[in-house]
């Protein structure tokens, strides 16, 4: 038994091991959790649940003889935008959720964790490992599933654009790995399985269905209570909006699968369903847009058209994206937080 | 430097002191044992040693370092065996060597430490959901030893251990003295810290009563150490005066018709040998160990004479305690495991 330093494995193992005190946490983590027959039977789902809506996409337009043209360009787009976004948004943190909600609190009942903290790992360590250990559980099947699904869309006759789904698995991943580091962040804050697990479904219920609730009627508040109407009311409610990792998902896919100069414009204002005189000063005000009043069969629309001074650089694509990376170090800086105040 | 310094350590949890104010210090490259009955408080002053939970007042030192402020610094040197752990159901034995390896960034050689341990070769590969609680522990000693580390803590180590476990922990332990290491292991079972260690603490009720050398820890502990001779009836007189001779007796008196001595456990021997010198055949014998409950009580009542404070008055205040008193049937012996 020797006990020289600088474990020297060499190559990439042995190189992370040396950058990352975590890194020993996070391995552990991946090897146990792919050898949990949950774990698979979970992937799998992942992987039906996004490779499905393409497969029969495929299936249904394979001997078709002639595609209209514009659903052979925009078809991926749609797509994307139809069923993707919602399988994401909705049922994507479902497996998240199920695939990371015991992390730490497992090991706390059951004692591991003890073990693990009798090792030279800071319980920062052990935070970080596990969120990285177990986005990588969640990001290997979640790859592979994209993989496929890519696959089926370039084999369909919908014009393959690159680098619209480069952006698609971009921000899916992203938006995947914050909600894991949610998952993970919460269990590290709870005691005991059960409660981590009705924590992380309190979070995704709130986020996916309560959040949009909320941005409104704290603009309500301020409206009522602190007389603060026009555009800085609608300036706070986008921000909230925002601050949803669901809600900033959603609109920078909307904004990339525009395609174009005033896409992210667009998709922020597609964030709101005011009245008129809302929607005309959030898109002038707000969003620094056009808005000009459109006579459909449903009456008159404002619709945003690109223009004015241009969208705020804090409400743009990269701020947005740069905001729900951000969470990822906030949750586990909070879990990190409570995790390292509490007796084992 | 003191290889643990506990300082007026106190742990209040909701509605429960696990501790009032343990002072205590563990010398580099001794032994030390931790001795005291379930819930007194010892997995408590590990789990504070380690940065588990931490004191509500007083300050802990380990090798010294504060082990609130250096915790990992502190575990770089520490091999540890924690009580109540669990390992990796999923994970075979030699990833969890593998894994405190890299935690440690050692090289460990699995093949050598599961020898060392006693754990079979092939058992490496296998995973842990598939060993006896035995064959875990092992494994999970095993691992304390990865990286040579300055000091050990052992908290409960022969728990699960049969017999031949047991006794190789306790070489191990040795061992790992000897290459300098300092052992730091809890036990509420007296012979497995007695054997092995240089000073023992006793810890009682979230207190340390007594921080003893083993010799002192003897010295109490035969106040309880009782020989019982069968010989033929009427010959036990004889058989008394006889014993008595022996230097090591302290007293030796006639229960009915056994012989009872008070003897060095060391001079039990002598004491037999003596008797069947005198012509007297030794149908049968048997020692009673001094319970632990005796040895508290030898430490604590301080002003009770021995051989009482080592039988009676520990039997009749303890509910469930052993009774080695007057008038015993004879089986029980004091052997509380």
């Amino acid at each position: 038994m020797s006990a020289d330093t600088g474990g020297d494995s060499g190559g990439l193992d042995g190189a992370l091991r040396d950058a990352f005190d975590w890194y020993p946490v996070a391995k552990k983590e991946f090897r146990d959790a792919i050898r949990s027959k949950g774990l698979w039977v979970l992937s799998f789902l992942f992987t039906a649940l996004f490779v499905m809506p393409a497969a029969r996409n495929w299936w249904g337009l394979r001997s078709a003889q002639q595609v209209p043209r514009r659903l052979q360009e925009f078809g991926l787009q749609v797509a994307i935008s139809r069923p993707y976004l919602d399988i994401v948004t909705l049922l994507v943190p479902i497996v998240v959720v199920f695939a990371a909600y015991a992390a730490v609190s497992d090991e706390r009942t059951s004692g591991s964790l003890k073990f693990l903290l009798s090792l030279p790992f800071s319980r920062r360590d052990v935070i970080v490992g596990k969120v990285v250990g177990r986005s990588a559980v969640v990001g290997v099947p979640l790859l592979a599933a994209l993989g496929l699904t890519g696959l089926f869309f370039a084999v369909s006759p919908f014009t393959f654009k690159i680098g619209v789904f480069a952006w698609f698995v971009l921000y899916t991943v992203v938006f995947t790995l914050v909600f894991t580091a949610f998952v993970v962040s919460i269990s590290g804050a709870m005691s005991t399985n059960l409660r981590s697990l009705a924590g992380a479904g309190i979070v995704y219920f709130y986020l996916s269905f309560g959040w949009n609730a909320l941005a409104n009627s704290i603009g309500d508040v301020l409206a009522q209570f602190a007389g603060i109407e026009g555009a800085l009311r609608w300036q706070v409610v986008l921000f909230v909006k925002l601050l949803s990792p669901t809600q900033a998902y959603k609109t920078l896919t909307n904004s990339m699968l525009g395609e174009g100069a005033g896409a992210a414009t667009t998709a922020r204002y597609g964030m709101f369903q005011q009245g008129q005189e809302a929607m005309g000063t959030i898109c002038g005000d707000v969003l620094g847009g056009n808005p000009q009043i459109r006579q459909t069969m449903f009456g008159n629309q404002t619709v945003c058209q690109t223009g004015g001074s241009g969208l705020p650089f804090y409400f743009s694509d990269p701020a947005v994206f740069l905001s729900l990376l951000l969470w990822i170090g906030v949750a586990a800086a909070i879990s990190y937080y409570t995790f390292d105040r509490v007796d084992l | 430097m003191p290889a643990i310094e506990l300082d007026g350590v106190t742990k209040r949890f909701d509605d429960v002191t696990a501790l009032r104010g343990v002072d205590m210090t563990v010398e580099d490259g001794e032994v030390f044992g931790f001795l005291g009955p379930n819930g007194a408080g010892k997995t408590t002053s590990i789990d504070i040693l380690l940065d588990f939970v931490r004191p509500t007042a007083g300050s802990a030192t380990v090798l010294g370092m504060d082990a609130r402020e250096e915790s990992e610094a502190i575990r770089e040197r520490l091999g540890v065996l924690p009580e109540g752990y669990d390992l990796y159901d999923r994970l075979t034995g030699r990833h969890h060597i593998e894994f405190v390896g890299e935690a440690k960034r050692a090289d460990p050689d699995p093949e050598a430490i599961a020898e060392r341990v006693g754990l079979d070769p092939e058992d490496l590969d296998r995973t842990v959901g598939g060993y006896s609680r035995g064959m875990t522990q092992r494994l999970a000693l095993g691992m304390a030893l990865v990286g040579d580390p300055d000091l050990l803590i052992l908290d409960e180590p022969s728990s699960g251990l049969d017999p031949n476990g047991a006794r190789l922990m306790r070489q191990i332990v040795r061992e790992e003295n000897e290459r300098g290491a300092t052992v730091f292991f809890s036990s509420h079972i007296l012979g497995q810290v007695e054997s092995v260690c240089d000073r023992v603490a006793i810890l009682q009720d979230g207190a340390v009563v007594a921080v003893d050398t083993v010799e002192g820890l003897r010295g109490a502990t035969d106040t309880g150490t009782r020989l019982v001779v069968s010989v033929a009836p009427g010959e036990a007189e004889p058989a008394a005066d006889a014993a008595r001779e022996v230097d090591a007796v302290e007293s030796a008196t006639v229960e009915g018709d056994d012989l009872v001595v008070a003897v060095d456990s060391d001079a039990k021997m002598a004491v037999l040998t003596a008797v069947e010198d005198a012509g007297i055949a030794v149908d049968d014998f048997e020692t009673e160990e001094a319970s632990l409950e005796d040895l508290f009580a030898a430490y604590t009542d301080e002003g009770a004479t021995p051989e009482v404070a080592a039988g009676g008055d520990a039997g009749s205040e303890r509910a469930g305690a052993t009774e080695n008193t007057d008038d015993t049937e004879g089986e029980d012996g004091g052997a509380d495991r």
